[in-house]
């Protein structure tokens, strides 16, 4: 296929026998299904129909889930520099993930991902470039990575280790995020650095942890396994796709009762309503009220799980004076400076929940915009004894919740977690469903005490990497694998600080000397402007199209042999199959060159392997802890791929522990109290965590904990629309991975999105002229800009109007436009895009204001005008994007 | 133009074409697609693809590696009320409907070019979609496996979920009152080659 236009064919080659097989795990979301990589040089004779001549062993036509393969995944690539044929599908064989061969829209299409140059992939990086009279031009890796290494030594000289900003994927494999962060966090040391879903690096979702909740508890089978399934601010249909195919929906099919909580109804919410399950649908940034009024009406029936609160929730003394490490140095204290959420243990948080104004079912529903009935509904769903039986209970959040009122969603749904008995046993876990696959292995630890905004009391907050651009602090910004401008909120704004700082600078390469080259970056530096980095597989714009001097091409999946896991902590191999592009390299081999040059020690690795060798040991402690595969693959003279390898698509959850006879065992859940470790603690090397059969505590109990709203209503306040304005989210769409950088080149994901869409209720749609198809324009003079970088010292100088009485805040202006689809599965009052379309971008109408407790994002508040511009092209002919509603059953 | 094409090509027969056949086959069935896919719309790929309008009195006779197969009388249809057939053969997964939508649809013919047909096959992992089509959404799905619904006004295009492609089209001819099936869009679930059932 040579052109992003699709054309549907209606054949497709087979694997022959004697093919090479090779397994690896789909590159997009948490749920990271198994895959199989076929392989046979294109001078070979394709398999055939029959089962004797061809790699799957089956007769075509296949039966319903059998080795089918669809047109779009099969490609063409270069290995050891010559063609071969690649056919990528899901792993039938498989029993765990996605069992059976499940996959997704996404991973059924990874083989169109792979560079190919007669398709869109034609325009993948494949050589260092240097922007020179005002070009990006491809130059050596030696030549860039001199100029790189000498303004990146002279900018932290002379402007300190702070002015050198890092902002980077935080997932993308653990060979490469380790080297990046050994990179930044240990040998530069900045506290300029972040990843790239949040302005600072802080934990994204604070009650969790200070509930004693690790983010990826859960196992699959644990969403499967319970009586009642309450899914807040995701539908996990979307983008988690085999999690709800392979696990939830033949739960809910068996009887289990699912409910869903946000402004927007999408496939998965239809099927659990049609299946007696509940849609509480809110009105964005809502769910504290609405948490906090069903966790009232279950304590004042009694429903709560009395037993569970008794053994596995902290009383008074365990949550202040239990800490063990003095509870003015634990994050949790640090948080609580003002008593706003600690309590004395459950009756303690009772008597506050019975206060607070939000938790009464009729504010709730005044609030929320959801309906006392269903209100009343799922507290009975979640905790009411059927029969004198209670039903089990899980909670699965994501980032609907999360990113909209950071810290006090997260603190109320845990607290109702822990009242319902959800936490630490099979079928009864809270945890996220999560969003990308857990790829993250620190090289470095962060350097809090170097970031200079301080919230009141003692507590330094990691540095706000937007802000102190925005404030022309960051000399040199290096973004590696993340459009940053778009991804983070109030993006308009911030591209006009990149070009101001950047394009605007007297300072731009005119010269084809390196050391003139090199002298200008520097003058660029010095003058208060800024030098740009990227780092990437594609071109993206503008941060590296507009913005960077100097552009590193990647290497990316099945080019390197890479290793990463997926939301329930499954670690798997992620092989090489297919030759980079021209010289693109894997993020670990950029690094380790940079740093070399700029004369940092420990950056000799010869291969990927290497690196997570090295990294292994600092796994230990984490949920994901992968050491132990390092010992047994050693005491068996294999290397940590190799080891791993041996578990194929099925892989091994973390922790990992090795038996005394040799084998590697590995965690299904965390925090499972009906675990029993070893009453003689760990053998050998081994490690156990505490997290394996206990909370994230000193005790190892949970801290229940209040959640004001009053922390967070005057900015919902700010947002709520005015005038004619309407609520604006985002969230992902499921044919779409992040920022669409593979599937804007996928023909067929193109044609099904080939723009940025808004979803609106027909009446809203209708007061305005509105109808599908129209294009239309997003529109505010009105979006909150945070600015400077403060020392809080009075209690509340980081709430909202606190920021807008002393000068903090200032008011943004921002357009998008978008293709409008018109649909009950909106909320009326509320608007929903695609959360990052990088030529259409949501996230400028989205304020760039910090939670005040936690410093993340809160995305998914916004609010804009709305208006036709006239009608698109896809309105009246057939090819492309369709209308018709997501929520067909 | 209907007049020049050859009598339908049994499935039996299809499966003893060489490779040299199949080659010039996808081609001008490529061409046929691309036509119908782009007809009707503004862009410079239009342009590119009305050079090949001129030959395109010699697609018909092409397109007849697919088997043309008479599905019904355009007369007899009622909106919303699919009419089901098997095409190309009779083999697996072989199982289609003809619909009248009563809304104009991508590939239609008939009047109001609302006439349409597709293999019943969800091209995810291969359930059947029989009795999912729904007349509210002109659409097809939700597939009781993995919940996958599919437009069939807009030449089958993945709505939501898991497919890897719009659900294979079957092009369709006018003779008269007379409704033809002559050539696919996709491939069907399960096959490797759509004329290898």
């Amino acid at each position: 296929m040579s052109t992003p236009y699709y054309i549907p064919e209606d054949q497709v080659p087979l694997p022959p026998k004697g093919s090479d097989v090779l397994t690896t795990a789909c590159d997009y979301c948490i749920v990271a299904c198994g895959y199989k990589v076929y392989r046979w040089p294109t001078t070979a004779k394709s398999g055939g129909p029959r089962a004797a001549e061809n790699a799957f062993g089956e007769d075509f036509p296949v039966g319903t889930m059998g080795w089918w393969v669809a047109p779009t995944q099969h490609n063409v690539v270069m290995h050891n520099n010559r063609p071969h044929h690649v056919v990528i599908v899901p792993d039938h064989d498989t029993e765990v993930v996605n069992i059976g061969g499940d996959s997704s829209i996404r991973g059924g299409t990874l083989a169109s991902k792979c560079y190919n140059p007669a398709t869109p992939t034609a325009d993948r990086l494949q050589n260092p470039m240097i922007r020179m009279y005002g070009v990006l031009m491809p130059v050596t890796w030696d030549f860039a990575l001199d100029i790189a290494a000498e303004v990146s030594k002279h900018v932290i000289k002379k402007h300190g280790a702070n002015a050198y900003s890092v902002k980077t994927f935080s997932y993308q494999y653990m060979e490469n995020t380790y080297a990046i962060t050994k990179f930044a966090l240990r040998s530069i040391n900045t506290a300029n650095f972040t990843f790239h879903d949040t302005p600072s690096d802080v934990t994204s979702t604070p009650g969790f942890r200070d509930a004693g909740f690790d983010n990826f508890s859960a196992a699959y089978e644990d969403w499967g396994s319970a009586d009642v399934l309450f899914m807040v601010g995701t539908d996990p249909y979307e983008t988690k796709s085999a999690l709800f195919t392979s696990h939830i929906k033949p739960a809910i099919e068996g009887g289990q009762i699912g409910l869903m909580m946000g402004p927007r109804a999408t496939a998965g919410t239809a099927f659990i309503e049609k299946n007696g399950g509940l849609w509480l649908d809110t009105l964005p940034g809502t769910d504290l009220p609405v948490l906090l009024a069903i966790s009232r009406i279950i304590v004042e029936n009694g429903w709560q799980d009395s037993d569970w609160i008794k053994n596995w929730v902290n009383d008074k003394w365990g949550s202040s004076s239990g800490f063990g490490q003095g509870t003015r140095n634990t994050p949790w204290q640090w948080r609580t400076t003002w008593g706003k959420f600690q309590t004395g243990g459950f009756e303690d948080w009772t008597k506050w929940l019975l206060k607070e104004d939000v938790s009464q079912l009729s504010v709730a529903s005044e609030i929320s915009g959801c309906s006392e009935a269903k209100i009343k509904k799922a507290a009975e769903m979640l905790a009411k004894p059927i029969n004198g039986k209670r039903p089990k209970t899980s909670i699965m959040i994501e980032k609907g919740l999360y990113w909209s009122n950071n810290t006090g969603n997260t603190n109320a749904i845990s607290s109702l977690g822990i009242i319902v008995g959800a936490g630490g046993r099979p079928g009864q876990m809270i945890a996220r469903a999560g969003g990308h696959q857990r790829g993250g292995q620190r090289g470095g630890g962060y350097p809090r005490n170097k970031s200079p905004e301080k919230v009141p009391g003692r507590r330094k907050r990691a540095l706000d990497t937007d802000r102190y651009l925005v404030s022309g602090n960051t000399r040199l910004a290096y973004a590696i694998g993340t459009t940053w401008i778009q991804s983070m909120c109030g993006s308009s704004g911030l591209a006009d600080a990149f070009n101001e700082l950047v394009v605007n600078n007297p300072h731009q390469i005119r010269s084809f000397d390196k050391q003139e080259i090199i002298d200008t970056l520097k003058k660029r530096a010095d003058s208060g402007g800024m030098v740009v980095f990227n780092q990437d597989i594609y071109l993206r714009d503008p941060i590296g199209a507009r913005y960077a001097d100097i552009v590193f091409p990647a290497a990316t999946w099945g080019e390197e042999t890479f290793t990463r896991a997926n939301g329930e902590r499954r670690l798997r191999v992620y092989n090489k199959f297919y030759d980079a592009p021209g010289n693109a390299k894997p993020d670990w081999w950029i690094m380790a060159q940079l740093a070399k040059r700029m004369g940092f020690e420990g950056f000799d690795w010869k291969n990927s392997n290497d690196v997570i060798e090295e990294s292994s040991r600092f796994s230990r402690g984490g949920r994901k802890a992968f050491h132990m595969v390092k010992v047994a693959a050693h005491r068996e003279g294999k290397t940590f791929h190799q080891k791993l390898n041996e578990f194929g698509t099925t892989g091994i959850q973390g922790p990992t522990m090795l038996r005394e006879d040799g084998k590697l065992v590995g965690t299904v859940r965390l925090h499972d109290t009906t675990r029993t470790l070893s009453d003689t603690g760990a053998e050998g090397i081994n490690m156990q965590n505490k997290k394996m059969t206990h909370f994230n505590t000193q005790t190892g109990k949970c801290n229940i904990q209040k959640a004001p709203w009053s922390l967070f209503s005057d900015y919902w306040e700010y947002i709520k629309p005015k005038k004619d304005e309407l609520w604006l989210t985002s969230g992902r769409i499921n044919e779409i991975w992040q920022s669409g950088f593979d599937d804007e080149r996928k023909p067929y994901i193109r044609q099904r999105w080939p723009e940025n869409f808004v979803e609106l209720h027909p009446n809203d749609a209708k007061k305005r002229g509105i109808e599908s198809g129209d294009r239309v324009m997003l529109y505010s003079d009105r979006i909150p800009y945070q600015k400077g970088t403060i020392l809080g010292i009075e209690g509340d100088d980081f709430q909202f109007s606190s920021l807008q009485k002393n000068g903090h805040i200032e008011y943004g202006k921002a357009a998008v436009t978008a293709i409008a689809i018109v649909t009950p599965a909106i909320k009326e009052t509320v608007m929903f895009m695609n959360f990052l379309d990088t030529k259409q971008p949501a996230n400028a109408l989205q304020g760039r204001v910090v939670d005040q407790i936690s410093g993340n994002y809160n995305f998914k508040m916004g609010s804009a005008n709305i208006k036709k511009i006239g009608e698109s092209q896809y309105k009246h002919t057939f090819t492309s994007m369709s209308f018709a509603p997501r929520t067909i059953t | 133009m209907t007049k020049s094409i050859k009598s339908p090509v049994s499935p039996t027969t299809e499966k003893e074409k060489t490779g040299d056949d199949l080659a010039s086959h996808q081609k001008c069935m490529m061409t046929r697609r691309q036509f119908l896919l782009t007809s009707g719309t503004a862009t410079a790929t239009v342009m590119l693809m009305m050079k090949f309008g001129a030959a395109e009195a010699a697609v018909p006779a092409m397109v007849t590696k697919y088997p043309r197969k008479l599905l019904g009388k355009m007369s007899k249809l009622k909106n919303d009320e699919p009419v089901l057939f098997n095409y190309p053969d009779d083999g697996d997964y072989s199982d289609s409907l003809l619909v009248k939508l009563g809304t104009e649809g991508g590939g239609g013919i008939g009047a109001n070019k609302d006439i349409v047909a597709f293999n019943q096959y969800c091209t995810h992992q291969g359930a059947s979609l029989d009795g999912t089509y729904k007349a509210a959404t002109k659409s097809l799905g939700a597939c009781p496996l993995h919940l996958s619904t599919f437009d069939l006004t807009r030449h089958g295009i993945v709505i939501s979920g898991q497919a890897y492609q719009s659900v294979p089209q079957v092009l369709l001819e006018v003779d008269g009152d007379n409704i033809y099936a002559v050539g696919m869009m996709g491939l069907i679930y399960g096959r490797n080659n759509n004329l290898k059932g």
